[in-house]
């Protein structure tokens, strides 16, 4: 995002809406941080520049600014990766399409939230880290997945590693006895990393909406806990299309 | 929407902060889905919710967007989330939906107690859980637990804490009410599961205690 110098008055109104705080004054009107803008246009949807002042170059889609915006503004699609959104799946239509089966567990680190923001430098840390530990297979669908260089190594591609996201989500699917492992691989990365990150694990439930045991346990072992809050598939969905669609 | 279950806040706020979110999955009942998704989408608008959105228009319910273009702006795939207010809300829509029938995923982020209790009651058998393991890394950049209370509302990190301090210092001016700094707050929010009733009850919990440059 830019700010047109010629039309500013300087009255500060688009400063607070930034996310990244990448709005400040420079000669007594307001500039974007080029480097801090995650280019999700949160100010040009509802700041309402009162002189339209604020605007979104061409170069905001050009490769490899473009990771910013499309990992970042919710309103855009992924023109980069082809797929809407953020691109995770995780428990949301798992009744459905049964993708994380009953012996295995989901996990998915959501690098960068909330708010603070995360560097494709940082971000590499934690795949080459997941990679070092055997774990290679990042969910194909996932939007991050078409960002890695070299799947062995967990590489970024090395143009994008000066780019920063206001989010970028990780989403992997491993048996469950590996979970206290992954744990223990996540927990050392994050010691690492110049930013932040959300963890998420999902599973099947037991009846009456029991949490199995087993899982909790080893997410207890690891030192972690869980919020009494949760996201909760309520197995309301089926399937009508055939599965070869 | 992934990050809905991790709103921060005290247990006795999330009593009243429940997100309903309605997903198709293309190749399995993608196709031919708009009806279907139109019928639970008017069920949801009669159970009452406190913010809404179709992933077809991103336009919240405070923007001035009329229910009939929010349904006719449904088509196959499209996804709907929204957020309830209240215990009885959100059970009287998953109790409408169950009768519904209609097939397509809902997912509902809450505090898991309350759901057990309610899926329990309404004979719903939920078929999965993502649990919230926190924040990591350093969390020392973060803005204060009570500004996250707002902020976490928003999945997508597009509620600025700054926009919160912002609207509290509007709030303790007397420029603009409790009320009114709430829609200002849910309006970046493009998946519609800002909660401007929990909010108004959070600014007015904390306008009083903030200085004006606090933070």
């Amino acid at each position: 995002m830019i700010i047109t110098q010629s039309l500013c008055v300087g009255c500060g109104r688009c400063h607070p809406y930034c996310p990244a705080g990448a709005i400040g004054y420079q000669d007594l009107k307001s500039f974007v941080d080029q480097d801090a803008c995650y280019e999700c246009g949160t100010c040009l949807r509802v700041a309402a520049c009162p002189v339209n002042a604020l605007v979104e170059p061409d170069s905001v889609y050009e490769y490899p600014r473009a990771v910013r915006k499309f990992f970042s503004d919710p309103t855009s699609t992924h023109a980069v990766t082809g797929i809407s959104g953020r691109g995770t799946e995780e428990s949301k239509t798992n009744d459905v399409t049964r993708r994380c089966r009953e012996d295995e567990v989901g996990v998915a680190i959501e690098t960068g939230r909330p708010t603070v923001g995360m560097g494709l430098r940082d971000i590499e840390k934690i795949t080459r880290a997941l990679a070092a530990s055997g774990i290679h297979k990042i969910e194909p669908h996932n939007p991050i997945h078409s960002l890695i260089k070299n799947e062995v190594t967990g590489d970024l591609q090395p143009e994008l590693i000066g780019e920063r996201v206001l989010s970028a989500i990780i989403e992997l699917q491993i048996k469950r006895e590996r979970l206290p492992h992954l744990l223990q691989v996540i927990k050392e990365v994050a010691n690492e990393v110049d930013s932040v990150f959300c963890l998420d694990v999902f599973m099947t439930v037991e009846a009456g909406l029991t949490i199995p045991p087993t899982v909790l346990a080893m997410i207890d072992a690891a030192g972690l806990s869980w919020r009494p809050n949760a996201k909760i598939n309520m197995g309301l969905g089926r399937a009508w299309e055939e599965s070869d669609t | 929407m992934t990050h809905s279950l991790h709103r921060e806040g005290t247990k006795e706020s999330l009593e009243r902060d429940y997100c309903l979110f309605i997903y198709p999955a293309r190749g399995f009942n993608y196709r031919d889905s708009g009806p279907n998704i139109k019928r639970m989408v008017e069920l949801l608008y009669l159970t009452g919710p406190a913010n809404m959105i179709a992933h077809t228009l991103r336009r919240n319910m405070y923007s001035g967007v009329r229910p009939e273009e929010v349904l006719e702006s449904i088509k196959d795939g499209t996804r709907v989330y929204s957020v309830f207010n209240s215990r009885a809300k959100i059970k009287e829509a998953l109790l409408q939906l169950k009768k519904a029938d209609e097939g397509i995923s809902v997912m509902v982020s809450g505090l898991v107690d309350r759901l057990r209790e309610m899926t329990a009651e309404l004979g719903i058998d939920p078929h999965m859980v993502n649990l919230s393991l926190g924040i990591h890394g350093r969390t020392d950049l973060l803005p204060p637990p009570d500004i996250r209370q707002f902020t976490t509302m928003c999945g997508h990190g597009v509620v600025s804490p700054a926009l919160v301090r912002d609207v509290i210092g509007k709030i303790k001016r007397q420029q603009i009410t409790s009320w009114e700094g709430s829609l200002i707050l849910a309006e970046p929010c493009a998946c519609g599961i800002y909660n401007p009733y929990r909010s108004r009850e959070l600014l007015d919990a904390l306008a009083p205690l903030y200085t004006v440059n606090r933070w």
